[in-house]
């Protein structure tokens, strides 16, 4: 018996080493929400995340671009209280008479560089230069001077991942600027779409989209893009709208974290709703 | 045993930081190539499929740790690449598979299953679609993985090329 089972081993020891090392990824994939698993993966981003800038430094080494950095932060600021601006503008018509001083939370940036990126057609995670220790935590918004890039995924003492609108595994909750028509964003490898919006809604290429007010991952009114096309299903009552996003997701290099976290009464609100269903 | 592990595993550890950090300046419509896939199916062929096994679960390990994405995901597929493209390995064949033509077949093989199953494993397949995955991000990035195994075969003593 014994004999048989070292020849069983023996004879079979890639098939045995592939299924045991395979089912020990599966289980290491499906746990990745888990505390444990989440300390050891910030604990190697925090790692990894500094060979990374060490090398990434390298690329800048001659390149002094603080001013532009300023510049830009200074644009990204305008850029948001611009369109705040807007939405306020279309939104005073209808509320002229009902109007009261609203309290304009003015957004605090935090200017961050990529330092690696895992670029994917289907994933896209990059990690930033700013961590735990300069006020990032998880949830907070990635943004550029032209639009929203993403969201803070995990956070380390010095270092942070970004998951951005190109990944397939976020959706965001968006608004068309023009009528407050709501729908959800996703990446579906190739283009961001907004997905079964009815056709009677008074929607055109060329409209704004921002995140919704509605949205639990990012504040109301940060601008996201323009709608790039339209498509009917096949009975045609509903429509799939193609997003061209202001920012060139590929491209970045330096962007600014938004330090604002999500309301936490409103996500437990929210889980409270869920479990009585 | 050992030591034979150390120096692939410093090699995958160096691929895998200039894949997060110089790979994604050639990057072609978001398609790039995957470094350290091709030291893994170079090891795969050298020490044998069981070693390969093993080597594509900690190089997965480490480039999912470096990545800061699913936990598990390249483990899976790394050793699933690796244990495949193991049966192309031979002890009397080493030479002929790691320097000539056939190697680069062989690493277009692996990259491949190795981005196809990725993408399986960490996105939404059936909102995708197969054909796009397969095409996307199997297909496509393992031909530009290939295109970076040829400098391995010209470099490599004793080359054939």
């Amino acid at each position: 018996m014994r004999n048989f089972v070292s020849k069983f081993f023996y004879d079979f020891k890639e098939y045995i080493a592939l299924i045991v090392l395979s089912i020990f990824s599966l289980y290491l994939l499906t746990g990745n929400e888990k505390p444990q698993i989440k300390k050891i993966k910030t604990f190697a981003l925090g790692n990894f995340a500094f060979l990374n800038s060490a090398v990434s430094s390298l690329k800048d080494f001659f390149i002094d671009d603080s001013e532009i950095e300023r510049l830009k932060k200074e644009n990204a600021r305008l850029i948001l209280e611009v369109n705040l601006l807007r939405k306020y503008g279309l939104e005073n018509e209808e509320l002229r008479n009902m109007l009261s001083f609203r309290d304009t939370s003015s957004f605090k940036l935090l200017p961050a560089s990529v330092i690696s990126k895992m670029v994917s057609k289907v994933q896209g995670i990059y990690i930033l230069n700013k961590g735990y220790s300069d006020g990032v935590r998880f949830g907070m918004p990635a943004i550029t001077d032209k639009g929203l890039v993403g969201i803070v995924s995990d956070v380390s003492e010095n270092f942070c991942s970004i998951r951005t609108i190109e990944n397939s595994n976020l959706s965001i909750a968006v608004t068309i600027q023009k009528n407050n028509v709501e729908g959800i964003m996703s990446w579906d490898g190739r283009q961001l779409v907004i997905k079964d919006i009815p056709t009677t809604y008074d929607v055109e290429e060329g409209d704004r989209i921002e995140t919704s007010d509605f949205s639990t991952l990012f504040p109301p009114a940060i601008p996201v893009g323009i709608i790039g096309k339209k498509q009917s299903n096949v009975l045609g009552l509903l429509h799939n709208l193609t997003v061209k996003p202001f920012v060139d997701i590929k491209s970045i290099k330096n962007l600014f974290i938004v330090k604002i976290q999500p309301s936490k009464q409103i996500i437990e609100l929210q889980e409270k709703f869920h479990k009585r269903k | 045993m050992y030591r034979k592990f150390l120096k692939p595993i410093l090699y995958v550890v160096i691929l895998t930081i200039l894949q997060f950090t110089f790979v994604p300046l050639i990057s072609v419509d978001g398609i790039i190539p995957n470094l350290p896939l091709i030291t893994i199916i170079y090891y795969t062929l050298v020490y044998g499929q069981l070693f390969g096994t093993f080597f594509g679960f900690t190089a997965g390990l480490i480039f999912d740790l470096a990545s800061g994405g699913l936990l598990g995901a390249s483990m899976f597929t790394f050793t699933i690449s690796a244990f495949l493209c193991g049966y192309f390995s031979n002890e009397n064949k080493i030479e002929q598979n790691t320097s000539t033509f056939i190697f680069a077949g062989i690493v277009f093989i692996g990259a491949v299953i190795n981005c196809f199953i990725y993408s399986a494993v960490s996105t939404r397949i059936q909102e995708l679609g197969f054909f796009f995955l397969f095409l996307n991000t199997g297909l496509l990035p393992a031909v530009y993985t290939v295109i970076f195994c040829v400098p391995v075969l010209i470099l490599k003593p004793g080359s054939n090329l």
